[in-house]
């Protein structure tokens, strides 16, 4: 991803946050124990933040230094449409989890994510998504039995009556 | 007799047999296809498998591990698109070659030595693990500190454009690690008043976010681009092929072996380490290299397999992951209430022979596998990526919210993997991260044993180190780490 030894958009203020969040973490682990002793519970979070808070600080002068990209801004290189809708998409996704169930809106999100993305047609999008989360939920429900939240759907009912139908068959 | 028995349970269990088949089968594919690794996919891999005993769990895994580095060559051969970065320079040769219509032929010699390569790798981790485990006992605390603190600085100096980037990803990382209450005081560190953090942060979403979710947004930039497929031509190779560049395949395993042991370095140095030796060492090719020469096949392929039996001594040994996929494998033997370290091998010795079994029987799926089915593989490998990439993060997702049921660490996932998106497109290195975290517990313990035993006494510590052979090597390497840089700097500024 990288072009030699050229500041990217965006780059000199992610370093100035990382910077910033250093400090507040060097702050924040002297006040787990102060300079109490060497082996306090103290020590190696502040060992740790210090190195991050310097080298970080170092990072910033670096990037400060460099000669700006001209050909990259942060709309194309940076932050593209794409990233953006990903990011709202997995921050929506788990707000709904829990309402909505792990049916619901796993369907929800790779339908709208594929057609975001693909640009592919409705139809595509629903079949595509509804096979995806049928083959997940059947790998990871069943073989690796991972709970996920029910939500509206009343999935033990009807893993209950898929088994009354096929042990009624037999 | 014990170490036999335990080196054959993956042979014999029927279970067993059949998950390291379908780990090593599934890692060809997840290590082609671009966008996917196996770092990522042990990552996910993990919270789905916590619940599972420890041997089909470690049996998914090391299939995975073993079919993912040699599934990164097919698409650098057919598509030019390395799967994984230790297949970088398999293609410069590989690709040319499917060109001519030789893709089949690059993919025969391709399997076989990779083959080779692992089985060189597991030869020597066989031989070198106990007698490493048993010197490994000598070592104090403070060396156990040092070593830790190398692993993260080498990762950081060997995987990125610049050591300083890798400094502040290592020193995160360890950051992370010791967030929650202290083990020995009960004293709240990083929590916040949030009751949530006294338990700490799930390594499990670190890993997933900075490896998963980062990796797929990073893939959603390209997410159009098509590939070009290859003809493929005849796969086996034949015996005079094989014979003909063994001698070339033994040196380069050795490269390998060599280099996956060393922390921080894995497959794919070790691959572009030997490819430069192939190109010195072979005098007259009977094509020209990056225009498809065998001997460029050969090369990176023995080694970046070679590499993997390597990169197993340093974490079944001393407890010290050697890159990203072995520091998530530790990660994974902590889950099951293991310790990898030279008390691990003492104390099961089992476990050992069950992983270098594991990994034998996996090298043999690797040649089974890679001798077959390639035309289906091309077809799989084409999965548009506006479709795989949402899949992936919803694996993710559902692999970050399985291990505790907790949406927060969906959260926490979702932060890192932006968190770890910027990261990488501002050119810092992921690895030490997950190294940091891993080796937090580890640094932190050592750390206070060791200034403790030395009456909290900074000068006296480094007595210690100065006046201990090992401890003086180990800091002697840091030291070089560190101070390298500077030097060079120093001297190119007179230069100028």
């Amino acid at each position: 991803m990288r072009e030699g030894q050229t500041r990217r958009p965006g780059e000199a203020v992610f370093v100035a946050f990382l910077a910033l969040a250093s400090l507040g973490l060097l702050i924040k682990a002297y006040g787990i124990a102060g300079f109490e002793a060497l082996s306090s519970p103290g020590a190696l979070p502040m060992a740790a933040a210090a190195v991050m808070l310097v080298s970080a600080l170092v990072i910033l002068v670096q990037t400060m230094q460099a000669p700006v990209t001209k050909d990259e801004t942060v709309r194309e290189h940076i932050l593209p449409i794409a990233v953006v809708v990903a990011i709202i998409a997995i921050t929506a996704y788990a707000f709904l989890l829990q309402p909505l169930g792990f049916l619901i809106t796993s369907f929800l999100f790779l339908a709208v994510l594929i057609r975001v993305l693909s640009g592919r047609s409705l139809f595509f999008c629903v079949w595509s998504s509804a096979l995806c989360v049928l083959l997940i939920y059947v790998v990871f429900r069943i073989i690796f039995t991972v709970l996920m939240p029910e939500g509206i759907v009343p999935e033990r009912e009807i893993l209950a009556w898929l088994g009354r139908l096929f042990g009624g068959a037999r | 007799m014990q170490a036999v028995s335990a080196f054959l349970i993956p042979f014999l269990d029927i279970q067993l047999l059949g998950l390291v088949a379908a780990g090593t089968f599934a890692g060809i594919y997840i290590g082609a296809i671009p966008g996917l690794s196996v770092t990522m996919a042990v990552s996910i891999l993990i919270s789905f498998t916590f619940a599972w005993p420890v041997y089909p769990a470690l049996a998914l895994m090391i299939g995975i591990f073993m079919g993912g580095v040699y599934g990164g060559s097919r698409t650098a051969i057919l598509l030019n698109i390395p799967g994984a970065p230790a297949a970088i320079a398999t293609g410069l040769d590989g690709y040319p070659m499917a060109k001519k219509g030789e893709a089949g032929e690059a993919i025969g010699i391709t399997t076989v030595m990779s083959f080779f390569g692992g089985c060189i790798g597991i030869i020597v981790l066989a031989l070198a693990a106990p007698m490493v485990s048993e010197f490994a006992l000598k070592f104090q605390p403070r060396d156990y500190m040092l070593l830790a603190v190398l692993g993260i600085l080498l990762v950081g100096s060997l995987s990125g454009e610049s050591l300083i980037k890798g400094i502040f990803a290592g020193a995160f990382g360890i950051l992370i690690g010791t967030v929650g209450l202290d083990p020995l005081t009960i004293a709240d560190r990083f929590t916040f008043g949030f009751s949530e953090l006294r338990g700490g942060i799930s390594f499990v979403a670190v890993m997933i976010g900075m490896f998963g979710i980062s990796e797929a947004l990073v893939q959603l930039h390209d997410v159009n681009k098509a590939a070009v497929r290859q003809q493929i031509s005849r796969i086996v190779p034949s015996w005079s092929t094989i014979t003909k560049y063994l001698p070339l395949s033994l040196r380069c395993s050795g490269i390998g072996v060599i280099i996956g042991a060393l922390p921080g370095t894995g497959g794919d140095i070790a691959a572009l380490m030997a490819y430069d030796h192939a190109k010195r060492t072979t005098k007259n090719p009977e094509v020209p290299f990056g225009e498809g020469a065998r001997e460029g096949l050969v090369a990176p392929e023995t080694a970046n397999n070679a590499a993997v039996g390597g990169a197993f001594i340093p974490m079944m040994t001393l407890g010290i992951p050697g890159d990203a996929v072995t520091a998530i494998m530790i990660g994974a033997l902590f889950i099951h209430g293991l310790n990898p370290g030279p008390m691990l091998m003492i104390d099961k010795p089992d476990m050992f022979w069950f992983i270098v079994g594991a990994l034998t029987l996996a090298n043999v799926f690797m040649l089974i596998f890679g001798l077959t089915g390639i035309r289906f593989f091309v077809k799989v490998v084409e999965t548009p990526r506006s479709v795989l990439i949402p899949v992936i993060i919803l694996l993710s997702i559902v692999g970050a919210y399985a291990v505790q049921s907790s949406l927060v660490d969906v959260y926490w996932m979702l932060g890192f993997g932006v968190l770890g998106y910027f990261m990488k497109l501002y050119g810092f290195q992921l690895g030490p991260v997950i190294l940091g975290v891993i080796l937090s517990r580890l640094l932190d313990d050592n750390w206070r044993r060791a200034i403790i035993s030395d009456q909290e006494s900074l000068p006296m510590l480094l007595k210690g180190i100065v006046t201990s052979p090992l401890s003086l090597v180990l800091f002697s390497a840091v030291l070089f780490i560190l101070l390298a840089p500077l030097w060079r700097m120093v001297k190119a500024r007179r230069a100028a």
